[in-house]
């Protein structure tokens, strides 16, 4: 799993649950199902594309950093 | 091998796994635990932050009735009636630890048709199901005007709950059909302001995704040497080392990776 990969299911879960959770404090009104799914996977693919971009990020910055750590690691 | 002690001090750092790392990790822990504690205090402050339009108390003034083949009819909630509260952005904001009493009017017009009204309902949705459905049968219903009262405690659904739902209130005849209905909106808050199971739980996840996003470079050194056999950003060699026998010798037997001693591996004479 590389870190991109890693960000993209963190963002989607994120997204995901983000949306619940504004209903749960009173942003979103999720009574009917339709506007919900659409809401669900709105948040779903931005989740997954801004969690894949923070992923890839830091996995590059995290290489820059520790390029001598990781291949030890993976011996 | 217990010559002179400059031959010593060599033995513990190369025995020592990586005193970099050890430094920097009580750091960069501190650093995501900064982290967490910010988003924890953004979430909760956005949790406290209700909407405004949210918090629109209900008019009490009383609405026409609203008529329906010849019938009218109105449903209060706690004297006010539920029509104002007909959009999202108009919801009343009760408690859902305290007891809701509704009362359903219907009136029915001389001239009209006779309707016998058996049944007032009133249902909770969410994610399009019915989470709550609360009845009020009466016994003996008789054609003609009249009102039933209903009184509802969502307790249950306050320790599970909160937000913006929406209502449906409707009128049934003795044979089930529906007569009427409406839907309004409320915002229920939890017992407290917070105690609602639903909320904590997707806080506890927010927090815990948000943590492993913060994280998720580590990943990137997970799997990227399996690629080839030599790995492409493996680091040279220390100068250290004489003419550097082999690479395949050189990681197992000490740190080789930032060499933070002086004498890595000068042999151990």
């Amino acid at each position: 799993m590389s870190a991109a990969s890693h960000g993209a299911g963190c963002g989607v879960v994120l997204g995901i649950v983000l949306v619940v959770f504004l209903q749960q404090v009173g942003y979103l009104d999720l009574s009917d199902l339709v506007p919900t799914l659409e809401y669900l996977i709105v948040g779903a693919v931005i989740g997954g594309v801004l969690g894949t971009l923070i992923g890839w990020a830091l996995g590059r910055n995290y290489l820059a950093r520790h390029a001598a750590d990781a291949a030890a690691s993976a011996k | 091998m217990h010559g002179p002690g400059s031959t010593a001090e060599p033995w513990v750092l190369i025995g020592s796994p990586r005193p970099k790392r050890m430094r920097s990790a009580p750091y960069r822990s501190r650093r995501v635990g900064l982290l967490a504690a910010v988003v924890v205090v953004a979430v909760v402050a956005l949790l406290v932050s209700v909407p405004v339009p949210a918090r629109a108390s209900p008019s009490v003034a009383p609405v026409a009735p609203q008529s329906s083949g010849g019938v009218g009819y109105t449903v209060t909630w706690n004297n006010a009636d539920v029509s104002s509260a007909s959009s999202a952005s108009s919801a009343m904001s009760i408690d859902l630890s305290q007891t809701a009493n509704l009362v359903y009017y219907y009136n029915v017009s001389l001239t009209g048709p006779s309707v016998t009204i058996s049944d007032a309902r009133l249902q909770m949705y969410y994610l399009g199901f019915a989470v709550s459905t609360r009845d009020q049968v009466l016994t003996n219903p008789t054609p003609g005007s009249g009102h039933i009262p209903l009184s509802w405690t969502p307790v249950s659904i306050g320790y599970l709950l909160e937000g913006v739902y929406r209502l449906t209130a409707s009128f049934l005849a003795p044979n089930g059909t529906t007569m009427w209905s409406e839907n309004f909106y409320v915002r229920g808050t939890a017992p407290f302001g917070f105690v609602a199971l639903l909320p904590i739980v997707l806080l506890i996840i927010i927090v815990y995704e948000v943590y492993g996003l913060v994280r998720s470079g580590r990943y990137a050194g997970i799997g990227r040497p399996a690629e080839g056999g030599a790995p492409p950003s493996t680091p040279p060699p220390q100068p250290s080392g004489e003419s550097a026998p082999s690479e395949e010798t050189s990681p197992p037997a000490g740190p080789p990776d930032e060499g933070g001693g002086s004498p890595p591996s000068g042999g151990s004479s």
